[in-house]
């Protein structure tokens, strides 16, 4: 090959190396990125007025008067839309007009036979008004509109209306009366349709608002508040303007989703004049306001994460994440310091560190049957799952880094400290313990900070052996007999098995974000601390 | 030594007595057991790993047999009927572990050598970070990646995406290609260096396998992915997982490698790249199997995010090579039956799961020792 040539592919080779090194950094930012943009939204995000009736109902924070006044104002805003709706529904709903018509003519016939009058009048009466009150309920329940008309104004100019005047059936009349104006309105034939909407409507607005001013209390917390969130509401507030239909009309392709404004359904009636106020009022309705949660670190979770922050499941990935290195940094170091300064190189010895090259590959799930198989279902140091069994399964885990992690440390003291202490007489166990020990803790924090962040991320082994997806934060003492939530474990609850995954979607986001900022920050820190005693090191030869 | 722990206040003065040295003995014999007691903790942790994973899935061979479990993909394990045939779950894993492969090692490899031989030295101090950093993000957070950023994103514009893949892994080898071919095709031509028929010879090799590369990206981008969470997905994120482990121990054994055999090299005038293709990879080729290895071990082993992202469904898809086809793998399988099979402890259906983790673990301390030996003999080779 020509030189050049030669010079051209090495140039192109170095050019493909720095492309790899490219490719990692770009994984590391493609992993990440989203992550912690979409992760720094469950700390800081538009809260609505929900959110601080929630936040004060809920957990009891914030300033009651204003709250208050908040509430007052967005219900003002919110009022249009109840009372058109409570309109439109007479129209439709009609069980309410035969109920009270039905309430109202047994009021009139107790009134009727309360009266002190000859009995062929009360008969004539009594006949006129059944007459009327069968007439009435006929025109309810007919969607026709004319036939309705016609007999709505053959009640209201029937000659014997003036012969029931102060007595309970001139309420009947007026409900004829605003019967009949709601008639002009509403389309009957389509009533059913109608009904359906509305009820699809009313659901869709309590998921946005609130329950209705006369909702009965809800018992689950998430129904209890609208969209806390802005971003959610924009989203709720799109569910309610639109409808997703499929639309089949290029019979060559998949149906394709087509948004459909939900206006055009009540077109014509008092209702399509909520979606353009809904859309022009969205703010004053809901009140955004950025908040900064920070909270959600230490608050408990409601309704199954809907609500709330993550701390049982941060105070569970700590229990678990101590119990580990409880366990194993004694093991670790204790079998590091015999491998490094007191072991002859034998089989046996081989045979030892085989064994940890394997205990480091062993899959991690294989460690969570081992941890139900061993240690809760035949050596029993907890009746079922608990923190004790995760703390003990997640150690065997972490022996094998924390062990040539330290052996690694005790290497690297230089050869002279411990010439120059026996030299000085100390025994071996005196040098071992005052000087190498003291010498390479550095490195073995390292080591150690770094199963830390291990144990912290694992999820398998937790599984059978620690993890519960719903559960208060426990005491210290709990820990020995019961299970917890820990976020390794819930983040893939929470995003899997979860009943409103993509409602919750911030706090799973959130989560991640918390575990890997942990996970992080302890390997940074065992980064700068390696990088120092680099340094350290290097000076000294 | 026991003693010694005890009153931490006499250590210096016992462990410095000169008169009793017989006590001393003793009790350095006695720390010197203890010591060794404690190391073998690792041991009998393995050992008991074995023991128990094995006495569970004992069991369920002398219930079911091996010939369902090794040679049927009937996986119902739940059924009134139930069987056991798990081969699909072997087919699983072994296909994300090939995907993952495929991702990781060209460029784990190329990115070691890059970290040892390309990079300076403030710069590898970047890179360095990078790679621990890769490898701390914990296996859940890549599967919620894979699950709720990846997955939606394959299922939306998959074509469009493998497209673009393809042209960022393409475009860096037909270069390579079209720099070498040219060389030879113009030192053919005319012996005369000539800068223009250099050129000519490039776009004749160039051109083509450019629009090569545009019909196949054309052709990939329609494809339609139906389910973005599939074999490929877990593939790639299995892939980005090894990474690290592929690329640190690569770069171990590459930095092993003794300077004078580069030195040699250079002396003899190759340039760097032929220094590193010719003597120092082969060099280190030890080092490197044991790399892949052990990111084989990391993909077969993973469990949230194939349990996450891998659609779970056990069946061999169809043709066998189709990654775009949701799978499910022997991780994901224990991880996910276990809640339910827990409530039936006894039956084959609880033992079965045993048995696939006897299964793993086989695999993975086999390929731990043939890993583990490759590594002894690159050391051997390199120093």
């Amino acid at each position: 090959m020509k030189l050049q040539t030669r010079k051209l592919l090495d140039k192109s080779f170095t050019g493909l190396n720095l492309f790899s090194a490219f490719l990692l950094i770009s994984a590391l930012i493609i992993v990440l990125g989203p992550i912690f943009f979409k992760g720094i939204g469950a700390f800081v995000f538009k809260g609505t007025v929900e959110y601080r009736r929630m936040i004060f109902d809920q957990f009891g924070r914030g300033n009651k008067e204003k709250i208050f006044k908040e509430i007052a104002y967005s219900q003002k805003a919110r009022k249009f839309i109840y009372d058109n709706i409570s309109d439109f529904e007479k129209g439709i709903i009609v069980k309410s007009y035969i109920k009270e018509t039905k309430k109202i003519y047994k009021e009139y016939k107790e009134y009727l036979s309360s009266l002190e009058l000859p009995n062929p009048h009360k008969n004539e009466l009594r006949r006129k008004s059944r007459s009327l009150y069968s007439l009435f309920i006929k025109a309810l329940e007919s969607t026709d509109k004319e036939k309705v008309e016609n007999i709505l104004n053959q009640i209201l100019s029937d000659p014997y209306r003036k012969r029931f005047d102060s007595t309970p059936m001139t309420k009947m009349f007026h409900l004829v009366t605003r019967y009949s104006e709601i008639v002009n309105q509403v389309d009957l034939s389509n009533r059913e349709v109608y009904l359906e909407n509305l009820i699809d409507l009313k659901d869709q607005l309590r998921t946005l608002l609130g329950p209705f001013p006369k909702d009965p209390k809800p018992i689950l917390p998430r129904n209890q508040y609208g969209q806390t969130r802005w971003d959610r509401s924009l989203v709720k507030l799109n569910d309610v303007l639109f409808i997703e239909k499929y639309d089949y009309s290029d019979s060559s392709e998949m149906g394709q989703i087509v948004q459909y404004p939900r206006s055009e359904i009540f077109k014509g009636t008092t209702v399509e004049h909520i979606f353009s106020y809904l859309e022009d009022n969205r703010e004053s309705i809901l009140l955004p306001k950025t908040v900064f949660y920070w909270r959600f670190f230490t608050d408990v979770p409601l309704d199954s994460n809907i609500f709330g922050g993550i701390k049982p499941a941060i105070l569970g990935t700590f229990y678990l994440t101590f119990g580990a290195l409880l366990f194993s940094i004694p093991l670790g170091i204790i079998a590091a310091i015999y491998l490094t300064e007191f072991a002859k190189e034998n089989w046996l010895i081989q045979l030892i560190r085989t064994c940890i090259g394997t205990l480091a590959g062993v899959p991690s799930i294989v460690f969570g049957l081992f941890g139900l198989a061993f240690f809760i279902n035949t050596i029993h140091v907890s009746s079922s799952k608990s923190v004790l069994a995760g703390s003990m399964t997640l150690a065997i885990l972490v022996l094998p880094t924390v062990i040539r992690a330290s052996e690694e440390a005790i290497r690297t003291v230089p050869h002279t400290y411990k010439e120059a202490s026996l030299s000085l007489g100390a025994s071996r166990w005196r040098a071992v313990l005052t000087v190498i020990l003291p010498a390479a803790l550095p490195g073995i924090l390292t080591g150690i900070i770094i199963s830390m962040g291990r144990a912290a991320g694992e999820t398998a082994p937790i599984i059978f052996t620690a993890a519960v997806s719903v559960g208060q934060p426990l005491k210290l003492w709990e820990t020995l007999s019961q299970a917890t939530p820990a976020l390794s474990w819930n983040i893939y609850n929470l995003c899997t098995e979860h009943e409103a995954v993509d409602e919750i979607r911030h706090v799973q986001y959130g989560m991640v974000l918390t575990l890997v900022l942990l996970v992080l920050l302890i390997n940074i820190i065992a980064i700068i601390l390696r990088a120092r005693i680099n340094k350290r090191l290097i000076g000294r030869t | 030594m026991k003693k010694i722990r005890i009153h931490p206040g006499n250590l210096g003065k016992q462990l410095l007595s000169t008169g009793n040295t017989r006590t001393k003995r003793i009790l350095s014999f006695f720390g010197h057991s203890l010591l060794f007691l404690i190391t073998g903790v690792s041991v009998v942790s393995v050992l008991f790993i074995f023991i128990f994973i094995f006495r569970d899935a004992l069991p369920f061979f002398k219930l079911e047999g091996f010939k369902e479990f090794f040679t049927s993909t009937k996986w119902y394990p739940s059924s009134d009927n139930p069987s056991f045939g798990a081969l699909s779950l072997f087919f699983g894993s072994a296909i994300v572990t090939t995907g993952a492969v495929i991702v990781s090692v060209p460029l784990g490899v190329i990115a070691a050598v890059c970290l040892s031989d390309v990079l300076s030295f403030s710069l590898r101090q970047i890179m360095k970070p990078v790679i621990e950093i890769l490898a701390a993000i914990p296996s859940v957070a890549y599967g919620f990646f894979a699950l709720v950023i990846f997955a939606p994103l394959l299922q939306d514009s998959g074509g469009n995406l493998l497209a673009i893949s393809s042209w960022i892994v393409c475009t860096p080898l037909i270069l390579l290609i079209t720099i070498i071919g040219s060389g030879l095709l113009a030192s053919k031509i005319s012996p005369v260096n000539s800068l223009y028929i250099r050129i000519i010879a490039a776009l004749i090799i160039g051109i083509p396998l450019f629009t090569g590369l545009w019909f196949l990206s054309s052709h990939i981008s329609g494809i339609q992915i139906s389910s973005g969470t599939n074999a490929l997905n877990v593939s790639i994120i299995l892939g980005i997982m090894a990474l690290p482990t592929v690329v640190s121990v690569s770069d171990d054994s590459l930095t092993a490698v003794d300077r004078s055999l580069r030195e040699g090299s250079y002396a003899l005038g190759a340039t760097r790249a032929e220094t590193l293709i010719k003597v120092v990879i082969p060099a280190a080729k030890g080092g490197i199997v044991a790399a892949v290895i052990l990111g084989i071990m990391r993909a077969i082993g993973e469990t949230m995010v194939v349990w996450m992202a891998s659609g779970n469904a056990a069946k061999i898809p169809h043709p066998w090579f189709n990654f775009l086809e949701p799978i499910r793998t022997l991780t994901a399988t224990i991880a996910g039956d276990m809640g339910e099979a827990d409530q039936v402890t006894g039956s084959s259906r609880y033992h079965v799961l045993f048995a696939l983790a006897l299964c793993l673990l086989l695999f993975t301390f086999i390929c731990n020792l043939i890993g583990e030996k490759f590594i002894k003999r690159s050391k051997k080779i390199t120093r």
